[in-house]
């Protein structure tokens, strides 16, 4: 199974690129297409009414968009009751219902994207293919740093809880047992329930890392013949870059007769940072401007021949 | 009578090892109660003001830390007199 990111700036065209992909694909093998844009326009660019549920479009092509929000409060939900759980005695004052305050956390958006995509790519595994249209750079830089950056915070914060137990192990060997009547303090590794949840939690980051570096994930990066789009798609690669993601293809879109001076020069520019990545070129539709092409994905170029 | 020179000296003895191990043991208890402080503070740092892990890491861990945030809690206000605890704690007078 291959696993595709679009990325790229606001508005140059990630998420049509990315159905256009989809549907060349879908003729020779299964694909699912997963809109992961808050600002979803998978279902208008096909034509048709999404739900979070996938749906069917052709025998080899289903869709999908990601409810961000439902995931976050989702997510949210189970830590509430966790909490609460641990908490219960705050029912008999009613106080319990105050930890829903934890709903506006900032970074929980970040972090429902990364489940939303660990959970389809460990769930979908019967397509060839799954395409994410990713949202603008900002936060799609966030999401796929996380993997790297919670990994390094875990491997901190594991390693100080392991010193912490190793020093209870000391004073239990010496003084007998640590627990009161209060409180149970544990000096095994397999007893701590904040290391077993970090041991846990590291095993899932890993395995997500492995799949965002392998060979089977390819980043594809959109862009126009514009300077913003080239500054923004340069910053875009240095972050790539940075996070070890394999950049495979370049697509410049919307290009037309008018422009083409300036789609050569955001192309040589690109070229010097990604001298090995093959670059598509997408021309503007003329039956797009004009509003009679009804199938926005359906377009003339080849953009499958380097993702195959 | 049950008292006896030999049941004294095994007693004084007992006592006299169980001491030395109160000893022996007071600076480790005081070490691990650091690094639960230390633990507490950079998973919860953003309290006050510290660069945080990502939030997700800090709520998924907070429903085990209520010991660590005890201690976290005790080792602020004892923070103005640091000094004497550990001047204490190593056998300072």
């Amino acid at each position: 199974m291959k696993i595709l990111f679009f990325t790229g700036k606001g508005g140059v065209g990630k998420s049509t690129m990315a159905a256009a992909a989809a549907w060349q694909l879908s003729r020779k093998s299964r694909v699912l297409i997963v809109s992961l844009d808050p600002a979803h326009n998978l279902g208008d660019i096909f034509g048709v009414a999404l739900q979070d549920n996938k749906s069917r479009y052709a025998d080899t092509l289903f869709l999908k968009e990601i409810d961000l929000q439902k995931l976050s409060r989702e997510y949210l939900q189970r830590e509430i009751n966790v909490l609460s759980g641990t908490y219960k005695y705050l029912q008999t004052l009613n106080l319990d219902n105050y930890f829903s305050v934890l709903r506006y956390s900032p970074g929980i958006e970040e972090y429902a994207l990364l489940t939303s995509i660990e959970r389809t790519v460990n769930n979908e595994t019967d397509f060839d293919y799954i395409i994410f249209d990713t949202p603008p750079t900002g936060l799609t830089l966030r999401f796929l740093a996380l993997p790297r950056v919670t990994i390094t915070w875990i491997d901190r914060l594991i390693q100080i809880r392991q010193k912490i137990l190793e020093k209870r192990y000391t004073i239990h060997r010496i003084r007998g047992s640590l627990s009161n009547e209060e409180t149970v303090l544990n000096y095994s590794e397999e007893d701590d329930d904040i290391l077993k949840r970090l041991w846990k939690l590291n095993n899932n980051y890993q395995a997500l890392n492995r799949i965002l570096q392998g060979e089977n994930c390819s980043i594809i990066l959109v862009f126009n013949p514009d300077i913003l789009s080239l500054k923004e798609s340069l910053r875009l690669m240095e972050g790539l870059n940075d996070l070890y993601l394999p950049l495979r293809l370049l697509i410049n879109n919307k290009v037309t007769e008018e422009n083409i001076e300036m789609a050569d020069h955001v192309e040589g520019n690109m070229k010097k940072m990604a001298k090995d990545v093959p670059i598509d070129r997408v021309s503007l539709s003329k039956t797009l401007l004009d509003g009679k092409n009804g199938k926005l994905y359906d377009i003339p170029e080849d953009i499958t021949s380097n993702l195959l | 009578m049950n008292f006896s020179v030999f049941s004294f000296f095994r007693r004084f003895l007992s006592r006299f090892h169980e001491s030395h191990r109160e000893d022996a043991v007071a600076l480790t208890i005081v070490e691990a109660e650091e690094l639960e402080n230390i633990f507490a503070l950079l998973l919860l740092g953003s309290f006050v003001g510290l660069p945080s892990p990502p939030t997700f890491l800090a709520v998924e861990l907070l429903p085990f830390m209520e010991r660590e945030l005890k201690i976290l809690n005790r080792r602020a206000a004892d923070a103005g007199d640091m000094l004497a605890e550990m001047c204490g704690t190593i056998g300072v007078d």
